[in-house]
């Protein structure tokens, strides 16, 4: 009981790391992926957004993130940290996906709904902050946290730079005490516990936003 | 007030604005009649700068305001919210921003109660119906100030006695000097409101009558109807 104690808090320090990843991820994600996608809409740059998000969605993320560490800096000499080269590969990864979800919002508004904001005289800027995207996020809520699922499930992939999240952690235990049981499963739970998390907080967001509107 | 001349426009190798010349004068209300495809939101929708005509000559005399045949509320807004976006951005010079939220507070609450909806300020969209949307609607095309208002099929999917309402309504606007283009299949409706109805057919205009000076408007456009269509 002692040793599961000690193994769980062991590999239950890698939270911090794993969030820390998701949170730093996601945020990139979704800023470069709203850029994209308005790109995208406005049919600026279609042919560059386009590619990049086919070879993103073309390539495994292993690739790119062992790419970013072990390849940039040899390119053009910048060293990174673990965290902030995975950060970056999950951020850039995420917002290709983020940026088809967000895509798919915004064409599924009626026009009519950019045409108002045109005849009412509403400038570009706040057309996109206070007309289209809180409309867009309330469409796209359930294919986000979607997204932000499968992005924390693929933080586990930051193992193969070294990173020492509760993958990696599970794994060290599992070599030192020769059992492999134990330890994946309380890793398992912990990633579980993060997913029903998410889910709940999603689940809650739109619960309320469905009653501020049916009252 | 609105100078059109020799407007065109084409979708796709279908013509549909074929030359259209007219002149609006300021304060009347002005019909624009035609069967569905004859033109007439597409008219409108230049007008409103929607689209951009081919060529020919457009010239407005003061600032548009639209209302449109689904309304296009913003649904994530109440009523009210609805009526005081836009005129953030009306006089956006003014020194005293406090004073002219007020106004447009006043101004606002005023304009629901005029329209007796001011009861649904708080409410979102989705639980109006059809004709408190349509109020909504217009009143939140007013708050702008326009001085030539365009209206794309206001009665269309409304029964007789809220028709009614509209052509009160409408007419109030008109009664504080606001230009009215109006666009509907409706010539019942269009010769009750209008000073002035023109006829599109196939992209040109096919009438046009000072519907003051026709014994029974309605009867005279729907021959010319029937010989369109």
């Amino acid at each position: 009981m002692e040793k599961f104690l000690a193994n769980s808090i062991y590999i239950g320090r890698g939270l911090g790391f794993v969030l820390q990843l998701l949170g730093g991820g996601f945020l990139i994600g979704i800023i470069v992926g709203l850029l994209l996608s308005i790109f995208r809409y406005r049919k600026a740059s279609v042919f560059l957004v386009e590619r990049f998000v086919s070879v993103i969605r073309g390539t495994p993320l292993i690739l790119q993130l062992s790419f970013i560490y072990f390849s940039i800096p040899g390119i053009c000499g910048i060293k990174m940290g673990v965290l902030s080269a995975g950060i970056i590969a999950f951020g850039i990864n995420s917002s290709a996906y983020v940026s088809e979800i967000l895509r798919s919002g915004i064409e599924s508004l009626p026009k009519g709904q950019f045409e108002a904001a045109q005849t009412l005289g509403i400038p570009k800027y706040y057309m996109w902050k206070d007309i289209i995207l809180p409309q867009v996020i309330t469409n796209v809520l359930p294919a986000l946290v979607n997204e932000i699922i499968a992005l924390l499930k693929e933080t586990a992939l930051i193992a193969i730079i070294g990173g020492m999240d509760i993958m990696r952690r599970s794994q060290i235990i599992a070599a030192e005490q020769f059992e492999y049981f134990t330890p994946l499963c309380i890793a398992g739970v912990y990633y579980y516990f993060l997913v029903l998390l998410i889910e709940l907080v999603g689940k809650k967001i739109e619960k309320k936003q469905s009653d501020v509107k049916n009252p | 007030m609105l100078k059109i001349h020799n407007l065109h426009k084409t979708f796709k190798s279908t013509k549909i604005l074929d030359g259209i010349s007219l002149e609006v004068e300021k304060s009347r209300i002005f019909g624009l009649a035609g069967p569905s495809g004859s033109g007439k939101s597409t008219l409108l929708r230049c007008i409103q700068q929607l689209e951009v005509p081919d060529c020919g000559f457009l010239e407005c005399g003061g600032k548009t305001g639209f209302m449109f045949q689904d309304f296009q509320l913003f649904p994530h807004m109440t009523v009210l919210e609805n009526l005081l976006y836009a005129t953030k951005f009306v006089d956006k010079k003014s020194n005293d921003k406090k004073e002219s939220k007020k106004n447009h507070m006043h101004l606002a609450q005023n304009m629901l109660k005029k329209l007796s909806i001011e009861e649904k300020a708080g409410i979102y969209p989705r639980s109006l119906s059809g004709g408190q949307k349509q109020r909504v609607a217009l009143a939140r095309s007013l708050m702008i100030d326009p001085d030539i208002f365009l209206c794309d099929e206001p009665t269309s999917g409304l029964d007789v006695a809220t028709i009614q309402d509209v052509v009160q309504l409408l007419k109030s606007v008109n009664e504080v000097g606001v230009t009215m283009i109006i666009a509907s299949h409706d010539l019942d409706f269009l010769t009750k409101i209008s000073d002035r109805i023109v006829l599109l057919k196939e992209g040109r205009i096919a009438v046009d009558i000072d519907v003051r000076q026709q014994p029974d408007p309605a009867a005279y456009l729907k021959r010319f109807y029937a010989a369109s269509s």
